[in-house]
């Protein structure tokens, strides 16, 4: 059994192989670069001339002209507004203060079961 | 043989009509019918500024429209040529000096054609054009000189 061989996967419907599976994407990377190479670079990144056309029209956020996921819940948080606020506010989006919470309350939680008050 | 820089391509052509009477469109129309037929010279109308080469503006553009106007021309890809079609865009027109009005249309946008006329004749907009396009040769050049 050659290397190659060694590492395809046979079934019943094919095979599946790794090396082959990257000279296809090498061959479809160089063909992209072909027509991204060919394109024009003229164009003026962040003016208009990047934006979709509208009809002469401002192009709005998404955010604005769609209805949001979140819109679905709308109801049951417009009812526990005083308990969302604050939830909210604790729920910053940085990784680093979910830790400094985890560790904090980890602390407090092993002071009790271990240090006993 | 040398490299060609010369414009190498069918002129593709968006219309803005900014108040506009409708007479000066309804001529630009008249030059893509058979009897005028441009499009066998590859002029053609197309849907979006994106695709255009020139910017066909009719009209004394209205307050409302110039921002609108000023969004479509930047959206044009370079190099672009912008052709004024008709007296209300090239002067004001009959509402030149009218407080709801923005234009002409050169205190707008840059424009580099006037055809004049109340409206003007399918000939002078096809005349208007292919000045139009001899001025997109001529931005192409630049281009490529810029590029080397
Ligand atoms: S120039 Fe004359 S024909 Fe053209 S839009 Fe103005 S009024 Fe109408």
């Amino acid at each position: 059994m050659t290397w190659i061989e060694s590492l395809t996967l046979n079934s019943p419907s094919g095979f599946w192989n790794p090396i082959v599976w990257l000279a296809l994407l090498i061959v479809f990377a160089v063909i992209g670069y072909v027509i991204y190479s060919r394109g024009n670079r003229s164009y003026k990144p962040n003016t208009d001339q990047v934006k979709p056309f509208l009809s002469g029209n401002e192009v709005e956020d998404v955010e604005e002209i769609r209805v949001r996921a979140g819109d679905i819940y709308w109801g049951f948080i417009e009812a526990l507004k005083g308990y969302y606020n604050v939830l909210m506010r604790m729920h910053s989006g940085d990784l680093r203060d979910y830790i400094l919470w985890y560790l904090g309350l980890g602390a407090i939680i092993l002071f009790i079961l271990v240090g006993g008050v | 043989m040398g490299k060609l820089t010369n414009f190498k391509r069918s002129l593709w052509v968006f219309h803005a009509s900014g108040g506009s009477c409708n007479a000066c469109d309804i001529e630009i129309i008249a030059a893509l019918t058979p009897r005028y037929d441009v499009e066998r010279f590859g002029i053609k109308l197309v849907g979006s500024p994106r695709h255009a080469d020139v910017l066909l503006v009719t009209g004394a553009i209205p307050r409302d429209f110039a921002d609108k106007l000023r969004r479509i021309y930047e959206q044009m890809a370079d190099p672009k040529a912008v052709v004024v079609v008709g007296n209300c865009g090239t002067s004001g027109g009959v509402f030149y000096d009218s407080y709801n009005i923005a234009g002409p249309i050169d205190e707008i946008i840059p424009v580099d054609v006037y055809v004049p006329g109340c409206p003007p004749r399918p000939e002078a907009i096809i005349d208007g054009v292919v000045k139009a396009w001899l001025k997109l040769e001529k931005l192409e050049k630049e281009l490529e000189g810029k590029k080397e």
